[in-house]
């Protein structure tokens, strides 16, 4: 069964507007205090997660990743000094442990299928999850087979709705390696998931 | 200002931020409106994008997010249900 998508014929050929980091909202932005771990936890927990599976390939490990970063949210949350998105602060660190946990992930080939379970996915309904089942298997499959600096930039920008430049701090590299990254990431997701796309 | 396929291909980073300017923005409006393989290569990536941001996101299992409060010393989740 194929899900198919028509863009065409909803979307006018227009420049969209800047997407907002969807991510934070206006309470997180560096003219407010800093918010507390348990407000940063609800808001990112399941970034992590995402960014962290993504990353390592494995689930339990994915989970010890946002506990990781949160410990370290924790405890080093004080020396947080404002200059810049809390965001990208927090997802740099996650993005570090993800790295780490690499190391410890088995050697056994990514499967998604096997890896995830329902309650990892948001889903609405019976129906939606019955259309998406197949959709969501090639885009995982599709996801964990890009370069990892590839990966990384797509899931903080077009998952988690990062912008650019929050990436680009979170993963420390420049907002043009950022650019590269997710044109080469999107065009192989583009390839492999072509007959969605239709 | 007139663009080439390639050329909008170089700015589709920017499209796709809505970082064009508006100089940029009309040409590549132009194009598109002209161009049948450039429309479908832009409509893709949108698809791309917009697959992922739906499908790509995964929820913390309940369990797990608990434990995890748990062991960080943070209070419980407010219930769903009032008291």
């Amino acid at each position: 069964m194929t899900f198919a998508i028509s863009l065409v014929a909803v979307r006018p050929f227009t420049s969209p507007r800047a997407v907002p980091s969807g991510v934070m909202d206006d309470t997180l932005n560096t003219t407010t205090p800093t918010p507390s771990v348990a407000v940063l936890f609800d808001q990112f927990a399941d970034g992590v997660y995402t960014l962290g599976f993504r990353i390592v390939g494995d689930r339990h490990l994915a989970e010890d990743v946002v506990q990781e970063t949160f410990i370290k949210v924790l405890r080093s949350l004080d020396t947080y000094r404002g200059d810049g998105p809390i965001a990208a602060w927090l997802y740099r660190i996650g993005y570090r442990e993800a790295i780490a946990a690499t190391r410890k992930r088995r050697e056994t080939p990514l499967d998604p299928d096997e890896m995830l379970e329902a309650d990892d996915r948001q889903v609405t309904s019976v129906e939606d999850a019955v259309l998406a089942a197949e959709l969501t298997r090639r885009l995982d499959a599709a996801i964990a087979r890009l370069a990892e600096p590839l990966r990384s930039a797509f899931v903080l920008r077009d998952i988690e709705q990062l912008s650019t430049t929050e990436v680009a701090r979170a993963l420390d590299v420049s907002a043009s390696a950022v650019k590269m990254r997710l044109a080469r990431a999107r065009q192989a997701l583009r390839v492999e998931l072509k007959e969605y796309l239709a | 200002m007139t663009v080439t396929c390639d050329q909008l291909e170089m700015l589709l980073p920017e499209f796709f931020d809505g970082a064009l300017t508006a100089e940029q923005e009309a040409a590549a409006a132009d194009h598109l409106a002209t161009c049948t393989d450039c429309r479908t290569v832009v409509s893709e990536l949108e698809g791309v994008s917009s697959l992922s941001r739906t499908h790509g996101r995964l929820v913390l299992p309940e369990a797990s997010r608990n434990r995890i409060r748990a062991a960080l010393g943070l209070d419980p989740p407010p219930s769903d249900t009032p008291a």
